[in-house]
């Protein structure tokens, strides 16, 4: 009996140690690029600490650049130094930092791209990029607009002005290219009468719009890259009197949510800090434990429109 | 006179202090607080910490020249970017495309001249029209950071060449290739200061101008020299850095002036001119990237490094003016 007992403890000893030792802790370092700058980022930071927390397999060291490149490479060089199991990058600058991953790359620490994603020089360096997909969100707002042509029973006679975000931004870039791909495919009567750079500013987006409504006596939907252009583009409209134009953004702020509750903006792209800093976490959780990841693993950005707002709570930025 | 020599020591020694202080508050913290296995005086965490504070350094060890003198350079950072624009778009250009990896030193030469030229432009103002050096690098301060945008716009300039990475990535006798450079700035300007006439005169020039004056210093090009020397030494820094990183952003060394300027000052130099010493100021740039570092390695925000970093200085300046006041009406009794 004694002897059964002493042999049934070990066998939970050595279980328990198997668990403890399958359980270990994996310390991961993050380098973000500009806390405190805009609310994006300050919620983001919260939110990552929060789901380090709230697993207890990890050890989170956080760090935060300040928009200053010399200041992030010295944080990678830190962290590799540090022995640290995974990196987390939100680069300050998509090229700067490729030798830095290198570095990293070469010390055998994982490195996960977050947000934005750096230069194609550096792919070889990185095992992920955890990040919005431009692409489909630029598709997405093309079904958002058609859908609502559509249920307006417009949808073959529809003309749309587009208002892209700075040239040369791979965001802007891929967002224009989803919405030209897709909204032929869903409507394919829409015509777009011109497309113009707003460069992400409001101001720049207003006069942008001021100009079409001058040029363009129809117009019937505007898509806008983010909805700070969006609002621009609804002011403009609004100060010339030119009513019922369907306004679609992308990235859902706080002023085209409002706008929305008003009912003088349509609808955009929902993009929440809390799922982006999530999925970074989960990204490099994933690489550690051996599974396959995708080297460009998206988070879910939904639809939001008038219809379904009262699913989404009102973004903080 | 002992009174004097002593707070002579403790303004120079103080700096020393201070750093001992933190290497033994954050090997101690760390081994509380921090995640790493490796303690934070580990030998390779050292030789990051000489190779990290490399970039405001070399333009720190400049800014001291400069603030002896009793003037003060603002634009370090906008010539800083300039100087790496000129280095990474120098080697895209046509006329060097035969030249393979030989475009490299020439857009080292190239971007260390563009530094001279923006500092020599700088002196000239000041020798010139008698403006304060204040107002006038606060201009150039704006109107460099102006050309830096009109280059390129918002978008980063890159260049990416790999020989030149692995060069600035290189360690030699364990030290990496900006610490070389560092402690090679260092070595040259404190040999300026301390061994040649030039370095004699700043002094002079910094403790009473009129005097320096009536002794015959001909203070306009003297100060011109020195604000070509802190332009070389901010393209010098820029270079050594974009070498190894390959791209700058439009704001890429903003505030660098005041990182330069608290390390000269945590250091010991007095801003009213007269007096500093280049090793003080090699000093205060470690004290810095130590405390960045350290606080760091021990889970700090970055905005605690910043207030930590602020109330240091105030606490310096205060001890500095003590001191002073004490010395002052020594000599009164």
């Amino acid at each position: 009996m004694t002897r059964f007992t002493l042999v049934a403890t070990t066998a939970v000893a050595a279980l328990a140690f198997a668990g403890a030792a399958t359980a270990e802790s994996f310390k991961i370092g993050i380098t973000q690029n500009n806390v405190g700058v805009d609310s994006y980022q300050t919620t983001y930071e919260k939110a990552f600490i929060a789901a380090a927390e709230a697993n207890a397999d990890v050890e989170a060291v956080v760090l935060d650049a300040g928009g200053d490149v010399a200041r992030q490479i010295a944080q990678m060089e830190d962290l590799i130094q540090q022995e640290v199991d995974a990196i987390i990058i939100w680069p300050t600058n998509g090229e700067a930092v490729i030798p830095a991953v290198r570095k990293a790359h070469k010390a055998g620490i994982p490195v996960i791209v977050t947000n934005s994603n750096i230069a194609e020089a550096g792919f070889p360096f990185v095992k992920s990029f955890s990040g919005p997909d431009n692409i489909t969100q630029g598709s997405r707002s093309a079904e958002i607009m058609c859908d609502k042509f559509k249920a307006m029973g417009i949808e073959n006679e529809a003309k749309v002005a587009h208002i892209t975000g700075q040239p040369g931004y791979t965001t802007a870039i891929e967002r224009a290219k989803g919405f030209e791909d897709r909204l032929p495919e869903v409507c394919p009567n829409v015509t777009v009468l011109d497309t113009q750079p707003g460069d992400w500013n409001r101001e720049k987006s207003q006069k942008v719009m001021e100009a079409f409504l001058v040029k363009y006596d129809d117009i019937d939907g505007v898509y806008a890259g983010d909805d700070n252009m969006g609002v621009g583009a609804l002011n403009a409209a609004k100060a010339a009197g030119r009513e019922g134009i369907i306004f679609v953004g992308a990235t859902n702020f706080a002023v085209g949510y409002e706008a929305m509750e008003r009912g003088e903006y349509w609808g955009s792209i929902y993009q929440s800090p809390v799922d982006d800093a999530e999925a970074a976490l989960k990204t490099a959780l994933d690489v550690l434990n051996g599974m396959d990841v995708p080297f460009l693993n998206y988070f879910d950005t939904p639809k939001i429109t008038q219809d379904n707002q009262s699913n989404f709570t009102k973004p903080v930025f | 006179m002992a009174s004097g020599m002593l707070s002579t020591f403790l303004k120079r020694g103080a700096i020393w202090g201070f750093i001992l202080v933190e290497l033994i508050f954050f090997s101690i913290a760390g081994e509380q607080l921090s995640l790493s296995d490796k303690a934070f005086m580990d030998l390779d965490n050292m030789l990051l910490l000489f190779k990290q504070s490399a970039p405001i350094g070399i333009i720190a060890i400049g800014m001291t020249i400069i603030m002896i003198n009793g003037n003060i350079d603002l634009s370090v950072g906008a010539i800083f970017a300039l100087a790496a624009i000129v280095l990474l778009d120098s080697m895209t250009w046509p006329i060097f495309a035969g030249l393979g990896d030989w475009a490299i030193p020439l857009a080292w030469i190239l971007a260390l001249l563009a530094g001279v030229l923006l500092g020599a432009l700088n002196g000239f103002i000041v020798w010139k029209t008698g403006i304060d050096a204040f107002i006038v690098t606060l201009g150039s301060m704006l109107g460099y950071r102006g050309l830096v945008f009109i280059y390129n716009g918002e978008n980063p300039t890159s260049h990416l060449n790999w020989t030149l990475v692995d060069f600035a990535e290189a360690q030699w006798l364990g030290l990496h290739t900006a610490t070389w450079f560092l402690l090679g700035a260092t070595f040259v300007i404190w040999f300026i200061m301390n061994r040649t006439v030039h370095g004699r005169n700043a002094y002079a020039i910094g403790n009473n101008r009129e005097a320096a004056v009536n002794a015959g210093i001909r203070v306009g090009p003297h100060m011109m020299i020195n604000f070509m020397l802190i332009g070389f030494l901010a393209a010098l820094s820029a270079v050594v850095f974009y070498s190894e990183s390959g791209s700058v952003n439009p704001n890429d060394g903003e505030l660098y002036e005041l990182w330069a300027i608290t390390a000269v000052v945590l250091g010991g130099t007095k801003l009213t001119g007269g007096s500093g010493s280049i090793i003080s100021t090699f000093g205060g740039v470690l004290a810095i990237q130590l405390l960045r570092k350290g606080l760091g390695h021990i889970g700090a925000d970055t905005e605690t490094v910043n207030l930590v970093i602020g109330l240091i200085l105030i606490a310096v300046l205060f001890l500095d003016r003590q001191l002073n006041i004490k010395g002052k009406e020594e000599l009164r009794v």
